[in-house]
């Protein structure tokens, strides 16, 4: 499967909620429930101000820590999107502490979160939220492509914006959600340097297989030693019995 | 030295609160392994789906939580003893370290004598103790604080609670397998053993008790 990947054009963005609402009608959300929130921004210092959207949803990292915790299956990665299976969700919220963008929502005690249409996108189509978007702030396909149209967009508008950036690239290991920022990432409430502490890939990869494995070797070991040391045990008591018995005939 | 009649003979190891407490320790350990296990190892975790084996992994949490409670309430001299005994080490409990393997193999006959509990049940009792508050102290961090620990705080109380039931689950095996070999789960069944087996393991215990109680409590 191709590795696919989100064009999120922070610049062209209008703030029309229309994506928030396509999303939520096209995945039948359930009432207060949002995949996509758009956070109204104020930047810079009076009279030097500027508005913008923040676009806060799921942006599909690459080496994603929620799917490092997710302890059942039910969040992984296909086609570079971070997917959830709710049917296999036991509702532990290890994804809402391990994420490093805050996104998986708890909703009838299961993780809820957007998974890139998957239905809609495995039928040819493209997910809800680029379909509707009347300013082309979003786009969605081939991971190479978007990011090669996310530099040409940053060139296009270095001008006007000269802090505009790419991000998404590498952050984070790389997300499937590829922006394109007018300004500083702190600026926008993004964190410049999102970072996973290393436990968090360690916990499930290392430790418990190694906490299995060493408990596998204990009643391994104990299990062989069992019949060797009761035959042992039995043999010391029949001979501490006849020694008994010599005494006790001698007496 | 012991005596055929010794075979026959028995003496009270456990009074019937220490065997409530044991049995509520066992069963609220087991229902937290295997719980715990679902999330833990890939093939079981289907059955963690829903979360029921999270309501039932708290269950177990509580009646784990309790038992330190309920062995103060039942057995107050019991449960003195036992954690006292368990950090207290004597000459005869390092010479026997020294001989563990020996007695790992089944060889009990000429080991170093013993009192009411072996250094190597001391020791596994201290692990218990201290291995349980680091499990309970990782799990109540993880039923309340998630959500708020991040992702780092998260991982660490999540490492230190695997690998604190990795201790407890290793220790349990060695629990099993001491049992098996040398016939001991009549200790917690009906509270008693054979005096012959007790004089061999423990003579420093039947010498204090003096005259062995053959009656019930």
């Amino acid at each position: 499967m191709a590795t696919n990947a989100f064009l999120l054009d922070i610049s062209r963005c209008i703030g029309c909620q229309a994506c928030t609402a396509a999303c939520k009608t096209g995945n039948e959300l359930p009432a207060g429930t949002q995949f996509i929130q758009l956070i109204e921004q104020t930047r810079g210092t009076f009279p030097n101000l500027e508005g913008g959207f923040q676009n806060h949803r799921c942006y599909h990292c690459t080496d994603a820590a929620c799917v490092s915790v997710c302890p059942t299956g039910a969040l992984f990665k296909e086609g570079g999107m971070t997917r959830l299976n709710r049917d296999v969700c036991s509702g532990c919220q290890y994804c809402t502490d391990a994420c490093p963008f805050d996104v998986p929502q708890m909703v009838d005690g299961r993780c809820s979160k957007c998974d890139a249409c998957a239905d809609v996108v495995a039928a040819g189509g493209t997910p809800w939220c680029v379909r509707t978007c009347p300013s082309d702030a979003l786009r969605f396909g081939d991971r190479q492509e978007i990011l090669a149209e996310a530099q040409s967009r940053v060139a296009a508008i270095k001008e006007r914006y000269p802090k505009a950036r790419v991000y998404g690239e590498t952050e984070a290991g790389g997300l499937g959600v590829i922006m394109v920022l007018p300004d500083d990432p702190e600026v926008l409430d993004l964190p410049a340097n999102p970072q996973v502490p290393l436990l968090v890939n360690t916990w499930q990869k290392v430790v418990q297989p190694a906490t299995m494995g060493l408990t596998g070797l204990s009643i391994l070991v104990t299990g062989v030693a069992a019949v060797i040391a009761r035959r042992n045990h039995m043999q010391e008591l029949k001979l501490l019995h006849k020694e008994e018995a010599k005494a006790d005939e001698s007496k | 030295m012991t005596t055929a009649s010794d075979r026959e003979e028995k003496v009270l190891r456990y009074r019937v609160g220490q065997r409530v407490v044991h049995a509520t320790l066992a069963i609220s350990f087991l229902m937290l392994l295997f719980t715990g296990l679902m999330i833990l190892w890939p093939p079981m975790a289907g059955l963690a789906a829903g979360g029921t084996s999270g309501i039932i992994h708290r269950v177990g949490a509580i009646l784990f939580m309790a038992v330190p409670i309920l062995y103060l309430i039942v057995d107050r001299r019991g449960a003195k003893e036992l954690l006292v005994e368990s950090f207290t080490y004597d000459k005869d409990d390092l010479a026997w370290f020294k001989h563990m393997g020996q007695y790992f193999l089944g060889h009990a006959v000429g080991m170093p004598p013993q009192g009411r509990l072996n250094a190597g049940q001391k020791l596994h009792h201290a692990g218990v103790v201290i291995t349980s508050a680091t499990v309970v102290i990782s799990g109540i961090l993880m039923w309340y604080a998630k959500g708020s620990l991040g992702a780092g705080g998260l991982a660490m109380a999540a490492t230190i609670h695997d690998l604190s039931m990795l201790a407890l689950t290793v220790l349990l095996v060695g629990h099993l397998y001491f049992t098996f070999v040398y016939k001991a789960l009549s200790s917690m069944t009906t509270g008693y053993v054979s005096k012959e087996d007790a004089e061999i393991e423990h003579p420093k215990w039947i010498e204090e008790m003096g005259q062995p109680q053959v009656t019930g409590d």
